[in-house]
């Protein structure tokens, strides 16, 4: 009887507790939701098989049409930056709580919810596309969420050979005769016994954008909301690709699930080139507070 | 006797002590082996030195090597396809998974990894310790999880002895696994070949063809083929017929330079004979039909390697010299390593 009554007072302060926070004009954290919209230019992708009618058609700067029937990618090392330059980082060094695969065919992964996100005024905002090398190693023991995610068959996103992740994985058709492209892209950097990435090329592009409206933390929660342009994958501002069916790969480029030879022209043109500011096709479309 | 006693007493006391222990400071005695480096070997990986072969970490990794839970239906371990008397390949063409999977390329043996400093076809690992979770996870090979591999083999009595007496605890883990697997592999050395044994005049000599067949290789293969490894680890397209698989790149897919496609690591020829087909999908079946490629002249690309292009794509050779060239390359066969009476 005793112990029943300590069971009522303790939860009596824990609902006393809750209820403080949830009142409290004061509140120390909230939630910052990113919204991934996959579009050609504004319109928004719609995915389909070879034949499909409702697909989303595009039409590169070299004259192909093309369409999707897959489009998935991996964000991480999320970061918030206040005006006054301080940034937020988003559990960036843990890939199970900081670290999503964005699946075009599944809506419920085109939002992903940022938990307490310190109080604040937020004016950029910063992220990978793929995974930072130091913790691309498909570390199961370490992440096992993410791993399992991005593993699952939904979306195939272990790179094997590498023991990295798959950072980008398009499937579609291109020309009016819809012949198959598939673009993976991946890092096959390789360290050896000091540590030292010695070779391989990297795949991972740090996004930078700033936000056109400055997105307020507090008794607010924000929603981002960002665009991915894949009109950039095949016309971005580094490379135009015109993509051709021979075996030749001095042929500009032919699209391969597994070769890194013609990958860093599409990475390029996504993600932007490395070390340079270029957000490649991530742009803001609006914050709403 | 009361010395005796009195240590014995001592002896009681510390053991006792270290039980309490929960293991802090449980002193094991797992020594490092003996690595006897042959004399006229390259350098080690350097890797080597921070994973140096212990006996029971050897022996734990000779164990997991033939561990068929490995695989997700624990059908395949390591020595499936890596077999002793192959050299520590097997003779398909290409490699042979779960449910009989087809893989991509042909089965590497595994000798002298030690002084490597490139693995697989493509050189695509450096450290023989990162390279064994990729058949654990590859669909065509184990298709399994290094978690999934740990819940199977952790409450194993004979895995927990064998963990406990190379690492100090019971724990499996998953660098425990791929270290001891490296342990091992850094053991399998192959260097008692005749050709060894003439090297290290112990007495036995060549036949006429096996002289003749090293001097031609002196004079024809020897300038990739060196070393006492018998390959320069270095990279080239030597135009081979090229794999149908489109994911094919060679060395290209690991670098993205299209000066190595189709560029692969130039293999070891020790024990050659007992590693047939040969490439890197298993294009010839026998050394003949390799060297008869090479004779008759090879596919050309802006990247084939320049030895070859210098020479109008081939390297001519006569019969006899193809059959002296095979009685030499018999002569690099280590049946104690192989574990075969000749």
């Amino acid at each position: 009887m005793k112990n029943l009554k300590k069971y009522i007072l303790s939860a009596a302060v824990l609902v006393a507790f809750a209820s403080c926070s949830s009142e409290d004009d004061n509140a120390v954290a909230n939630n910052v939701t990113l919204e991934f919209n996959n579009t050609f230019g504004n319109t928004p992708i719609v995915l389909g098989d070879a034949t499909s009618s409702s697909a989303t058609v595009n039409t590169s700067e070299a004259g192909q049409v093309h369409h999707f029937s897959e489009v998935k990618y991996v964000v991480s090392n999320i970061r918030l930056i206040k005006a006054d330059g301080t940034e937020i980082p988003y559990n960036t060094n843990d890939l199970d709580n900081g670290a999503t695969v964005i699946n075009q065919a599944n809506p419920e992964t085109l939002s992903y919810v940022l938990n307490d996100i310190p109080v604040g005024d937020y004016t950029e905002i910063k992220f990978g596309l793929g995974v930072r090398s130091d913790l691309n190693t498909l570390d199961q023991v370490s992440f096992p969420e993410f791993y399992a995610k991005a593993g699952s068959n939904e979306t195939e996103m272990h790179w094997e050979w590498g023991t990295g992740y798959r950072f980008t994985k398009i499937e579609g058709f291109y020309d009016t005769d819809n012949k198959e492209l598939s673009f993976h892209s991946g890092s096959t950097l390789t360290d050896d016994a000091d540590g030292n990435f010695v070779q391989g090329a990297d795949a991972y592009r740090n996004i930078t954008l700033s936000l056109p409206t400055t997105a307020t933390v507090g008794n607010n929660a924000p929603t981002i909301a960002i665009k991915a342009d894949f009109d950039y994958l095949l016309s971005g501002d580094s490379h135009t690709v015109t993509i051709v069916s021979t075996a030749d790969i001095t042929n500009n480029a032919t699209p391969s699930a597994h070769t890194s030879t013609e990958m860093m022209k599409y990475v390029d043109n996504i993600g932007g080139e490395a070390n340079t500011t270029s957000s490649g096709m991530f742009s803001i479309i609006s914050v709403e507070n | 006797m009361k010395n005796i006693a009195s240590i014995l007493a001592v002896i009681v006391l510390v053991t006792s002590c270290s039980n309490d222990d929960n293991y802090e400071s449980t002193p094991f005695d797992n020594p490092e082996i003996d690595f006897n480096i042959p004399a006229n070997f390259p350098l080690l990986n350097s890797s080597f030195y921070s994973n140096k072969p212990t006996t029971f970490g050897v022996e734990l990794g000779e164990k997991l090597f033939t561990e068929k839970r490995f695989s997700i239906n624990n059908t395949v371990s390591c020595s499936s396809c890596h077999v002793q008397t192959s050299a520590f390949a097997d003779h398909n063409t290409l490699a042979v998974g779960v449910e009989g999977r087809i893989g991509f390329r042909n089965t590497p043996p595994i000798q002298n990894l030690a002084f490597m400093n490139f693995y697989n076809w493509d050189g695509s690992k450096l450290q023989l310790e990162n390279q064994s979770l990729v058949p654990i996870i590859t669909h065509e090979e184990m298709d399994s999880s290094i978690l999934e591999v740990i819940g199977k083999i952790e409450n194993d009595p004979d895995y927990e002895d064998l963990f406990e007496k190379a690492f100090g605890d019971e724990d499996v883990t998953a660098d425990r696994i791929y270290n001891s697997i490296a342990q091992y592999e850094y053991t399998l050395i192959s260097a008692n070949s005749k050709y060894d044994r003439i090297q290290r005049n112990e007495g036995e000599t060549y036949s006429a063809h096996e002289a003749e067949g090293a001097l031609i290789f002196e004079n024809k293969c020897a300038s990739c083929h060196s070393t006492a490894l018998f390959t320069d680890q270095s990279f080239r397209n030597i135009g081979f017929p090229i794999n149908p698989n489109t994911e094919e790149a060679g060395r290209a897919r690991v670098t993205g330079d299209i000066d190595d496609y189709l560029s692969f690591r130039v293999p070891t020829l020790r024990n050659i004979e007992h590693t047939a087909p040969y490439g890197s999908f298993g294009q010839f079946p026998t050394l003949r039909a390799v060297l008869d490629y090479l004779d008759n002249g090879v596919v050309d690309s802006d990247n084939l390697d320049p030895i070859l292009k210098n020479n109008n794509n081939r390297i001519p050779l006569t019969e006899e010299e193809k059959s002296n060239l095979i009685a030499f390359m018999t002569t690099l066969s280590d049946v104690e390593f192989l574990g075969i009476n000749d």
